[in-house]
């Protein structure tokens, strides 16, 4: 029994490979967009210009206190009403990307607070323009507090990533709730969806780690 | 603010200046002039406002209202640019502010290989002359953190140096180290002054205030109450306050 359904599972390895091939490719493209929104959020709100910052701020609250599935049921079902029409790996990634930013602004901006004001201070007096005291000495600085957190939030949107199965991309979750249709053991298959996750994860919980016990070590540099 | 009288200015003029922190009057019609090469020490009890005054010169705080003109450049003036008017002010701060993640050489040469646009080698080359002067040609490649707290105060001294100023302002450089390394810092704060540097310093080191300072000047609460000669001050103080500032900290 358990035999036949592993071999059935077997054959259900190539679809397998393409729901992990699309995780990562969301993750990855979803990462690297809304690490750098995040970054440019987050150097925005902490810009001084009330305006700017308020709205950022609310648009981070909005995002981060209503449920992902909602988001992506909005721009995926919702825009189209408004004549949006995007397809499903579109609007994942603007999901995706949008949710990253919103939690890495968040990272970042918590960074740029963390340097303290005497640091400011001696970039301003030795006339360091706005820019160059953000990316000389700020930035570098809050690096440090902002990179652990960073990546273990790169965990969590490839995690989150598994919601957009709901909009009909065959990611590894969907994987899943296919070949449970023909192989009816959701306890082995899920478990094997759970492992793909893991493989993918891990690797970046280890990094995170690592940075973490690096960071306390060093000097507080950190090369951009 | 009037734009006119303004015949005869020092290198830094306070003319009126006020200055509040919600309602407290941190600084009260602050008149003052340093000329070029001169250096002025501020002293006064703390929270007499010292600091608050050489911190509006470079414009890390805001005067509220009366005139404050710095090498010929009126401070608030929309046409004044504040970020080319501080590089040509060095400002020395009382916790040092080093940059924790760059080298002793990397915190010399930033701003005047940013600012200043002067190529790296040169800039370093500089930087390593600077350091040097200030005694601390082996750490040119040692971080902040593994520096004492005398030779990071040095540091920033060269590091304001780099943008070869035409002011410094010092803001109580040595009150946060141990009483073995003042000296040193005192030394180079000495040769700086002896080479013509303008500059205002906010301490209460009567050594160095007898040996380079022109004039010192005594606050207490918000205002300027006496100003003179070092041996004047010290030695003959006018007013009561005074008297019982330099009682207490001749004390010790």
């Amino acid at each position: 029994m358990i035999w036949q359904q592993l071999q059935s599972l077997a054959g259900s390895y190539p679809l397998a490979l393409r729901g992990l091939g699309m995780t990562v490719m969301l993750s990855l493209i979803s990462l690297v967009l809304g690490t750098l929104l995040g970054f440019g959020l987050g150097i925005l709100r902490t810009g001084g210009n009330q305006l700017i910052s308020g709205l950022i701020g609310a648009w981070v609250d909005l995002i981060r206190g209503t449920p992902f599935l909602v988001q992506i049921f909005l721009i995926f079902f919702i825009l189209p009403e408004f004549g949006i029409e995007l397809d499903a790996f579109t609007a994942g990634i603007i999901a995706l990307t949008n949710l990253a930013a919103c939690f890495i602004c968040e990272i970042v901006v918590a960074g740029i607070r963390s340097v303290p004001t005497g640091q400011v201070e001696a970039a301003l007096a030795s006339g360091l323009s706005r820019w160059q005291r953000m990316r000389q000495v700020v930035l570098p600085q809050a690096m440090r507090i902002v990179l652990p957190p960073l990546v273990g939030q790169y965990v969590l949107l490839i995690k989150d990533s598994s919601v957009v199965s709901a909009i009909g991309l065959t990611d590894l979750t969907r994987v899943g709730w296919l070949v449970v249709q023909r192989v009816p053991n959701g306890l082995l298959v899920f478990f094997l969806v759970g492992v793909g996750y893991f493989i993918v994860c891990y690797p970046l919980i280890m990094l995170a780690r690592r940075l973490e016990q690096r960071m306390g070590a060093a000097h507080g540099e950190v090369q951009l | 603010m009037t734009t006119t009288g303004l015949a005869k200015t020092g290198m830094i003029d306070f003319r009126g200046v006020n200055k509040w922190f919600g309602s407290l009057n941190v600084l009260k019609d602050i008149t003052l002039s340093v000329e070029p090469r001169e250096v002025v020490v501020v002293c006064g009890p703390s929270g007499s406002g010292k600091s608050t005054l050489i911190r509006c010169v470079n414009g890390l705080e805001a005067i509220k209202n009366g005139d404050l003109v710095v090498d010929g450049q009126r401070l608030g003036d929309p046409a004044t640019n504040m970020t080319q008017l501080r590089t040509e002010i060095g400002f020395v701060f009382q916790s040092f502010n080093l940059y924790p993640h760059k080298t002793a050489l990397e915190n010399v040469t930033l701003a005047p290989i940013h600012v200043r646009k002067i190529p790296r080698a040169e800039a370093e080359k500089a930087g390593r002359e600077l350091l040097a002067k200030v005694g601390l040609a082996d750490k040119v490649n040692a971080y902040p953190a593994q520096l004492s707290g005398g030779q990071q105060q040095r540091v920033a001294i060269a590091r304001c140096l780099g943008m070869r100023p035409k002011i410094m302002l010092f803001d109580e450089p040595t009150s946060a180290l141990d009483p073995e390394m003042i000296s040193e810092v005192l030394d180079v704060m000495v040769a700086v002054a002896e080479e013509g540097m303008t500059m205002m310093v906010v301490t209460h080191e009567m050594g160095f205030a007898r040996k380079v300072a022109q004039r010192v000047v005594f606050m207490d609460a918000g205002a300027i109450v006496e100003s003179g000669t070092p041996d004047e001050f010290f030695s003959h103080p006018k007013t009561d306050r005074s008297r019982a500032f330099l009682s207490k900290i001749l004390r010790h």
